[in-house]
């Protein structure tokens, strides 16, 4: 089935007939066991927090001790659909032509190839580090997109948090804005807070900043006619009332559930650096251009006209909420299922894609974040090596790429080699939990620290994660 | 083997399980019991060390090579895998001892799932002795595993330390039993309570109930653990049972030493029962009439009220009509047009208002034939699964879902893994589908569904062979020429089909108690037990008692100690979230929400394609294009978690809370523009009320209780000085609308 024109947080995802069912399906299903489990997991924090205080809730075991957090923020720029590696970051030229693909190459400033479709990127590789021996676990949307936001499979007992509410929950907040900000919605197979309650889950902004300057996150700026005052006196009135169900002591952690979102709003409503980091107040075109806001795909849209993308808005949106404070923004791009023409796939994404990474770590690293930001491109598994009948490749997760820039991880870098065709990891093959451990280190969380989930029932944030070293500085 | 050889075999396999009585031939692995038998001690070896699992061979690819059937559903293809595949490559007849087989599992050679077994061990011998005999297959019938037995069933420690062994007994087609303990695989389904080791050992962990289970062949069997907090001090109540719900919740409570809460009292009875059985809260007027009633039975009789109204048995049909996943749309292929939509939601509402039994309701809508603009019923056929055409499959699992609570399509590629069914279960069930057709009817976009009598049944990937029509568990075909659904309506909605009435009983309790005995409701398995089963025994019996009348269930629900239970905790009752031990704080539904800031304010909300005035609950979407889903309607639908009706998943209606969820109601147009406008604030400003009675008069409305005199304090000193000014109030209604009292049935 051919990929659609459409961005994929819009669509129904094209590829595979039961991508739209079981998968979704088991990924709603993981989302009514976070319901259950937040009861279970409230009990615990309960007992928790009567037992040793309000910091560590949830913490079965005491981290190793402090690691240094290097990593600030993250920007996750999740290409759904399975991003093909042959077309972007590990080209084989050399292998036949059904296992080659439609493109050509292209040198990187760090003395590598990438494919043709990456020219703007490849001159700034001397930023980046790239990997192209990541191995996942399963060729499925559903489970493997689930397996890279949570570091594990989907189980029909516990559902898992992802790295966004677990960073909320271990971390916190870094200034007003939510840690966990999805632009504009989570990825619906994404596992969102798993067994930790539903105050550690992204905040949605609703509106996509691809509509450009009128971008307004709904229900996000006080009303009109509303002064502060009128607002202090409202949630007043408020907590009046709360104090009746507070002294019957039903259901605590619901109520400070409750009491922590509407801090958080008052929070958000009040400040001028959370409300000006939703907008583009002050961008320059430059910047604009410097993500490639204009640039459009090859490919024609019904209309008969070549459109832009949206996705260099999106990205300065996720700057800008880094710079507010935000630990993890995640963002869609495209829609990478190319069972069918994976030619046509490529063209139509791939050109502002190409801006868009280098023009955002470019900016990052003007600014000075790049050190402590981490760029990471990501995608639940890449694309089979050889050419199918219908001209597109496959699901493929047991060899694939990611990119990644800043945030600690050795610029310039090109991490493992896979075989001749980019079937499996002739050498330095990463496991996505050793990727993900190794993030986490990056952020001063030790990922083999258990998290208790079930009453008592201790999950390491990361199984039998191990440290990939050599990807680092 | 060659091929004619292996249907062959596969046939007597088969044979053998649909009817054990045919005779072994003689049998060279029976003849001689030393030689262990490949499907009766060699395949278990491979169930308990793992190899046929679904991340190592079992995986629907194999693994690094070697593919073993998922748990061994396919005993045949496991055997021309394991011995014939390569010849000499996994078994090597000369020097048994170096046989890939056994160097992998002892990880002599480098094996990816690392070392199993120690060559000392008698999974290893077993393994070595069938090689040793020249690792022959079974000729002959060989008894077939028909159930297993634990030694217990039901485990009480009285501390935490507490052990003890389970033993797992198989049954044979033959009639013999095996202690096959050694060859089970044993798990736990909350080891912070208790755990159960490889040996079947069970020790208690911390306090609470739950369940172990043992797992060989295709059978899980589970056993109850309760871990009991201590006696001393615990002093059981022995609070008043109304009826047989209260008996069977309190025996549970009593043997886990959890002590109930309360009964609410009638200011919260009235608001959570009229929530429940019609969608809104308690009118101003109902408040007082409720609380000036000095009747002791005024709570059976507002119980009798409410349920006797048509908006009880609409707002049951919207909960029907949400689960069948009604939308209209205006593609016609997809025969989901909104004349159709309309038809069935009547069509369902009509069956609500007149008191149709759910049995016969159902049954209808199963066995129906016709055109579906002018036959409501035969829509199940178009919404249940939005497609072009009828998927059989997906038409089947979906069936299943909602009319069992259970996951059929496990079953598609490997007998369920926690669960009893099989392939042949699914398979056959697939069958009374597969003939469901549609043809262009009378009327423009109309369709006629019919049964299509030249269709096959499903074909079953184990053997290629169809599978007739079959009811779960059952061992012959329905046996019908032509439409097998008016059979299945009839096994379906029988008295005697316990997981129809138990699915059913279970997600009505749910609706009342806001979690099902078994949670999720649309997930019953044998490894996802009920938490208090004889409660959901009694409620399904009960069910079938009362001729599946809904009124009358619900009657006994409502009049439940059960249901009236405050929310406020006891010492010991305060961590549970399983025995219904009080009441749980339920976020309202996204629809009953809206309809309740509406009824509060008085200021309506229109929802778009439907006539003003529609009540959200009523809601479902009307699309222009095809009906497919998902389709969350309204964006605060939407933000509250409305089902989107994208599938049939019970998971699809959310409540947990969320920061838009509050930005909405601190700020979003929602709230916003119903307090100012002309409002309940300006009129009673108007009419010269009294401060106190204005506050009193707000808190009627929005949380249907008076304000506490410590509260009326608080709210005369937060209006002093502003007596007469209408902002005051209307801030004061804002944080009533905001309060959690207001946005929970509690």
């Amino acid at each position: 089935m051919l990929p659609r024109n459409q961005d994929r947080s819009q669509i129904k995802p094209s590829g595979c007939q039961d991508f739209r069912r079981l998968n979704r399906r088991v990924a709603m299903r993981v989302g009514s066991l976070g319901a259950l489990s937040l009861c279970l997991g409230d009990l615990l924090r309960m007992r928790a927090s009567a037992d040793d205080g309000q910091t560590g809730a949830y913490s079965a075991q005491k981290a190793k001790g402090p690691l240094p957090q290097r990593i600030k923020s993250i920007i996750q720029l999740n290409l759904g659909g399975g991003f093909p590696q042959h077309e972007s970051f590990d080209p084989k030229p050399e292998a036949p032509l059904e296992y080659r693909g439609p493109f050509g190459v292209v040198k990187t400033s760090n003395g590598d190839i990438f494919s043709d479709n990456f020219p703007k990127t490849a001159q700034i590789a001397k930023k980046l580090t790239v990997i192209r021996t990541l191995v996942g676990k399963v060729p499925d949307h559903g489970l493997a997109t689930y397996h890279l936001s949570t570091g594990y499979t989907p189980t029909a007992v516990i559902d898992y948090p992802s790295m966004g509410a677990i960073l909320s929950h271990e971390l916190g907040p870094r200034g007003i804005l939510p840690p966990f900000i999805a632009v504009p919605k989570r990825n619906a197979f994404a596992g969102n807070t798993g067994f930790l309650p539903s105050s550690y889950g992204a905040f949605e902004i609703g509106d996509d900043p691809a509509n450009g300057k009128n971008f307004k996150v709904r229900d996000f700026s006080l009303p009109q006619g509303i002064s502060l005052d009128r607002f202090n006196r409202r949630n007043a009135a408020r907590e009046l009332i709360e104090n009746r169900i507070r002294s019957m002591e039903t259901e605590p952690t619901t109520l400070d559930t409750m009491d922590g979102f509407y801090k958080k709003a008052y929070a958000v409503l009040t400040s001028p650096e959370a409300q000006r980091a939703f907008s583009f107040e002050g961008e320059s075109d430059e910047t604009f251009e410097l993500y490639g806001a204009k640039v459009t795909g090859k490919v024609l849209a019904p209309d008969n006209k070549y459109h832009p993308k949206g996705l260099a808005e999106r990205l300065i949106i996720a700057r800008r909420l880094v710079e507010a404070g935000t630990r993890l923004v995640t963002i869609d791009y495209g829609a990478w299922d190319c069972h069918v023409d994976v030619k046509k796939c490529c063209d139509d994404y791939m050109q502002p894609l190409d801006y868009a990474i280098s023009g955002l770590v470019t900016d990052l690293d003007r600014r000075g974040l790049l050190d402590s930001t981490l760029f990471w491109v990501t995608s639940e598994f890449g694309r089979t090596p050889k050419i199918n009948k219908d001209s597109g490749r496959d699901h493929h997760a047991r060899c694939y790429s990611m990119l990644l820039a800043g945030g600690g991880f050795q610029q310039g870098l090109i991490h493992g080699a896979s075989d001749s065709v980019a079937n499996e990891p002739a050498r330095d093959g990463v496991l996505l939990e050793d990727l993900l451990y190794t993030i986490y280190h990056g952020l001063g969380i030790d990922a083999d620290k258990e998290l208790v989930a079930f009453g008592t029932r201790p999950i390491e944030i990361i199984k039998d994660g191990k440290l990939v070293s050599a990807l680092l500085a | 083997m060659n091929k004619m050889k292996r249907c062959s075999m596969l046939a007597i396999l088969c044979i053998g399980f649909l009817c054990s009585s045919l005779q072994a031939q003689d049998s060279q692995s029976r003849g001689d019991p030393q030689i262990p038998s490949f499907r009766k001690d060699v395949m278990p070896v491979f169930f308990r060390a793992g190899c046929n699992s679904g991340t190592c061979h079992g995986s629907a690819r194999g693994k690094d090579g070697f593919m073993l059937s998922l748990f061994g559903y396919d005993p045949a293809g496991d055997y021309r895998r394991t011995v014939e595949e390569i010849p000499g490559r996994r078994i090597n007849g000369s020097v048994p001892e170096e046989s890939l087989l056994l160097l992998k599992a002892t990880a002599s050679v480098p094996h990816t799932g690392g070392k199993l077994f120690d060559p000392k061990s008698p999974l290893y011998q077993t393994l070595l002795k069938w090689i040793e005999a020249g690792a022959p297959d079974d000729s002959g019938a060989v008894p077939e595993v028909i159930g297993i037995t634990l030694s217990n069933t039901s485990v009480v420690f009285d501390q935490p330390s507490g052990q003890l062994p389970l033993q797992v007994t198989a049954n044979y087609s033959d009639g013999s039993t095996r202690d096959v303990t050694s060859l089970s695989r044993f798990f736990s389904n909350n080891p912070s309570v208790a755990q159960i080791d490889a040996q079947g050992l069970v020790t208690g962990h911390g306090f609470g109930d739950t369940n172990v289970f043992g797992r060989y062949s295709r059978f899980t069997v589970g056993a109850e653990v309760i871990v009991l907090p201590p006696a001393d001090g615990f002093i059981w109540p022995d609070p008043p049972a109304n009826n047989f719900i209260d008996r069977l919740v309190f025996q549970r409570l009593e043997k886990l030493r959890i002590v109930p809460s309360d009964l609410c009292d009638d200011q919260t009875f009235l608001r959570r029962v009229t929530l429940d059985l019609v969608g809104r809260p308690p009118t101003p007027l109902e408040y007082e009439g409720f609380m000036a009633d000095e009747d002791p039975d005024k709570r059976a009789s507002k119980i009798d009220a409410l349920i006797a109204t048509d908006d009880f048995a609409d707002y049951q049909a919207a909960l029907w009509a949400e689960q069948l996943r009604v939308i209209g749309g205006n593609y016609s292929t997809g025969a989901t047009v909104i004349k159709a939509a309309d038809r069935l939601a009547n069509w369902i509402r009509d069956q609500f208002r007149k008191d149709r039994p759910l049995n016969e309701f159902v049954s209808e809508m199963t066995a129906a034939s016709g055109p579906n603009i002018a036959n409501g019923p035969v829509n199940l056929y178009t919404m249940l699964v939005h497609k072009p055409q009828v998927d059989p499959k997906m038409l089947a699992a979906d069936f299943s879902q909602v009319f069992l609570g259970v996951q059929i399509q496990c079953a598609e590629c490997h007998n369920h893994p926690f669960d009893r069914w099989t392939m042949d279960d699914y398979y056959g069930f697939v069958s009374f589908f597969t003939g469901v057709r549609r043809k262009p009817g009378v009327e423009a976009r109309e369709k006629r569904i019919f049964w299509d009598d030249k269709s096959n049944p499903a074909i079953s990937p184990v053997d290629g062979r169809a599978r007739p029509a079959k009811t779960l568990g059952a061992i012959d075909p329905v046996g019908v020429q032509g439409d097998p659904r008016g059979e299945l309506a009839k096994w379906l909605t029988s008295p005697e089909n316990d997981i129809f009435a138990e699915n059913i009983a279970n997600r009505i309790w749910a609706h009342f108690l806001g979690r099902g005995v078994v949670e999720p409701v649309d997930d019953m398995r044998v490894s996802n037990p009920p938490t208090n089963a004889p409660l959901l025994d009694g409620l399904s019996k009960r069910l079938v008692e009362l001729r599946f009348d809904l009124r009358s269930f619900v009657r006994e629900i409502c009049n439940s100690r059960v249901y009236q239970l405050a929310s406020k905790p006891t010492p010991t009752n305060a961590k549970d979230t399983r025995q219904f031990s009080h009441a749980k704080l339920r976020r309202l539904r996204a629809d009953v929400l809206l309809d309740s800031i509406v009824a509060v304010t008085g200021i309506p909300r229109n929802l778009p394609g439907w006539p003003a005035g529609t009540k959200a609950v009523h809601y479902y979407p009307r699309v222009s294009g095809d009906t497919e889903g998902p389709h969350p309607g309204d964006p605060f639908f939407e933000t509250f978690g409305r089902s989107t009706r994208g599938t049939v998943c019970a998971c699809e209606t959310k409540s947990d809370p969320t920061l838009s969820q509050t930005m909405h109601l601190v700020v979003g147009d929602t709230i916003r523009e119903r307090l100012s406008s002309p409002s309940v604030v300006k009129a009673l400003l108007e009419s010269h009320t009294q401060p106190e009675k204005i506050i009193e008069t707000l808190f009627v409305r929005a949380l249907s209780r008076k304000p506490t005199d410590k509260e009326q304090m608080d709210f005369r000193n937060f209006i002093s000085g502003n007596e007469s000014n209408p902002e005051i109030y209307e801030d004061i209604f804002w944080g009533l609308l905001n309060s959690t009292e207001f946005l929970f049935n509690h």
